[in-house]
């Protein structure tokens, strides 16, 4: 847990950090440039700290009771599921989780399917869960960056990806064939925080809840 | 940590609970009456010479059910019985990579009622402070309240599961998404959405007794407020607050839950509640309640306090030359049976050699033994003083009493 007496909060670094530092600023948790969190990593403010860490390691700090609350996108929690609390839905940061082909390529619903489907994905948890769910074998290759050029390639027959406006795939022939969820940015917190330190933490929690619903 | 398990296990013994050892290896037949799929999954098996699979326990509550079931059969109940050990877990945890974990756990089998749940909920807690952990806290829950809510709102069957799934992932976003689906709005409905902030002290019982309008919740509510009336007569006031908001495998749980939570770490150092169908399944029913302390944590708390706990200290260094070994080994157990801690040197030093040595081993003093009838000795920041080393162990035990 956080030593101190503040309630931490970690912002993810990327996409989601801009609407995350608006969010809080309208909360009346804290007012923030990107510039000097980038700069800081951590800033405290009265009342609250903000920690500003990798997207993926967001559920990792808060978990572990390094930060109290955290806001993360539910492709992360797809990902990393863990004994956190998954509070409020920010509804910011929306995009999909998309199973992506080649525009030639045959494959669309699970009647295409073949008997073993390669699949290369940034996602592999939520990827195996998806196709195990739908009873279909399937061989995940797992990529660190650029999956779009995977299938095109002939290394895999699609992609498992996240895209929120669908250039990307495009750009790269690419086609969506179904999608496996719709992501948006949550507000994560750790259990213990909210069981030693509840009013603190709940009036945080409460706080952002109505910025979202302002 | 062996000091944290010992002043645990020390508390349990005091309030006349017996301490058990139940076997590491189980048989999967024998663990599987007693734990869900989850926690099966997690089990570490394995095949004997007859092809029978066996698996490293994972927890200790269903090997001391099968205890009280089989071997103690014939004792009467109420049965207060202990046990410590390691448990395994084939996931590594994600938070200490640590797939052996060690627990301290106490059960009371035979009794029903509130008295017995708040004396179990009160011995969590001075387990807690026997161990030194320094600020401590003790939530408790009921999971009847739970299982009221579920039979109240007016959901049809798979829905109420998908409730139940993102409740138990503790995911109030799908959850809020599912109760959306329904026309039907009821307290009920704001109850579980409000999950995460139903903690508090006795004014929760009023709050959430002035939402629910079912027989099994209210039941709950009533009982807990009973508990919480002992657990302040048990001079725990302080420390226990309410949270009806408590998540936890609602299959097993059939009362009274709790957890107790330290400073410094992101997850409850202990857990328990009451099961009272577990032991029927071994074959003889009684209710019972319990709680395991997870002493990884403990220890981690208090390495990590502002004064972690001191290695135990040695008494007495005793270092010789020449045929000063015989009386060395001789002090060295007049020493010991005194109750001292003292560490008898393997190879002859002379005296600074020997204070070298004593520094390393970092008693408290150093006796040197040379030929001859004296001996010398050394206080830590004192002079050296020679004298006969009879003398020396009468001095030292002296200032032990």
């Amino acid at each position: 847990m956080t030593a101190t007496s503040k309630v931490s909060i970690a912002v993810p670094t990327g996409a989601l950090m801009p609407g995350a530092l608006r969010l809080l600023s309208r909360a009346g948790l804290a007012r923030l440039s990107a510039e000097l969190l980038g700069r800081q990593l951590m800033v405290d403010r009265s009342g609250v700290r903000v920690i500003l860490v990798r997207p993926a390691d967001v559920p990792a700090y808060v978990d572990h009771g390094a930060a109290d609350l955290g806001i993360v996108g539910k492709d992360i929690l797809w990902e990393t599921p863990g004994a956190h609390y998954e509070l409020v839905d920010l509804r910011f940061g929306g995009c999909r989780m998309v199973l992506a082909v080649p525009e030639a390529s045959k494959l669309n619903g699970p009647e295409t399917w073949p008997p073993q489907l390669r699949v290369a994905t940034k996602y592999p948890r939520t990827a195996v869960a998806w196709f195990e769910a739908r009873g279909q074998a399937v061989e995940v290759v797992q990529l660190h960056g650029s999956v779009e050029l995977a299938p095109q390639v002939g290394l895999v027959d699609a992609i498992v990806d996240l895209t929120a406006t669908g250039r990307t795939l495009k750009e790269n022939r690419l086609r969506i064939a179904a999608t496996l969820g719709a992501s948006t940015a949550r507000l994560i917190a750790n259990q213990a925080s909210l069981k030693t330190r509840t009013e603190r933490v709940q009036a945080a929690v409460g706080r952002l809840r109505e910025a979202v619903e302002k | 940590m062996r000091d944290a398990q010992e002043s645990v296990l020390s508390e349990m013994r005091r309030w006349g609970y017996r301490h058990v050892i139940t076997p590491m290896v189980e048989s999967t037949d024998v663990l599987e009456l007693g734990i869900g799929a989850e926690q099966r999954r997690r089990l570490f098996k394995f095949a004997d010479a007859r092809g029978e699979v066996l698996a490293l326990v994972g927890e200790r509550t269903v090997p001391v059910a099968r205890l009280v079931a089989g071997k103690l059969r014939g004792s009467a109940l109420p049965l207060r019985l202990c046990y410590a050990g390691p448990v395994l877990s084939t996931d590594e945890g994600g938070f200490q990579q640590r797939r052996e974990t060690y627990q301290v756990g106490a059960e009371l089998v035979g009794a029903p009622g509130p008295v017995a749940d708040a004396e179990v909920i009160a011995l969590a807690a001075r387990c807690l402070q026997a161990s030194g952990v320094q600020r401590y806290q003790v939530d408790v829950g009921h999971a009847e309240f739970f299982q009221g809510i579920m039979d109240a709102v007016k959901l049809p069957d798979e829905v109420k599961a998908q409730v139940r799934a993102a409740l138990a992932a503790r995911d109030f976003v799908a959850l809020e998404a599912l109760l959306d689906k329904t026309p039907l709005r009821s307290a009920e409905h704001e109850l579980l959405l409000r999950f995460p902030a139903l903690r508090g002290g006795s004014e929760m019982l009023e709050t959430a007794g002035g939402l629910v309008r079912n027989k099994r919740s209210e039941r709950a509510l009533a009982e807990l407020a009973e508990v919480q009336k002992l657990l302040v007569a048990h001079g725990l006031g302080e420390v226990v607050s309410l949270d009806l908001g408590a998540i936890r495998d609602f299959d097993y749980y059939t009362g009274i839950i709790f957890e107790g939570y330290g400073p410094e770490v992101g997850r409850p150092v202990a857990q328990g509640g009451r099961y009272d169908g577990l032991l029927e399944r071994f074959g003889r029913a009684a209710p019972a309640t319990g709680f395991v302390v997870q002493l990884d944590l403990i220890w981690e708390m208090l390495t990590r306090a502002p004064r972690p706990p001191a290695l135990p200290q040695i008494d007495a260094a005793v270092a010789w030359t020449g045929s000063g070994l015989t009386t060395a080994l001789k002090l060295g157990s007049t020493l010991r049976l005194f109750g001292m801690r003292a560490v008898v040197d393997t190879q002859a030093r002379d005296q600074a050699q020997a204070k070298a040595w004593w520094q390393a081993v970092g008693a408290v003093n150093l006796i040197h033994c040379r030929s001859g009838a004296t001996v010398s000795w050394t206080a830590r920041g004192g002079r050296t003083k020679t004298l006969p080393p009879e003398q020396v162990a009468g001095r030292l035990a002296g200032g032990l009493a």
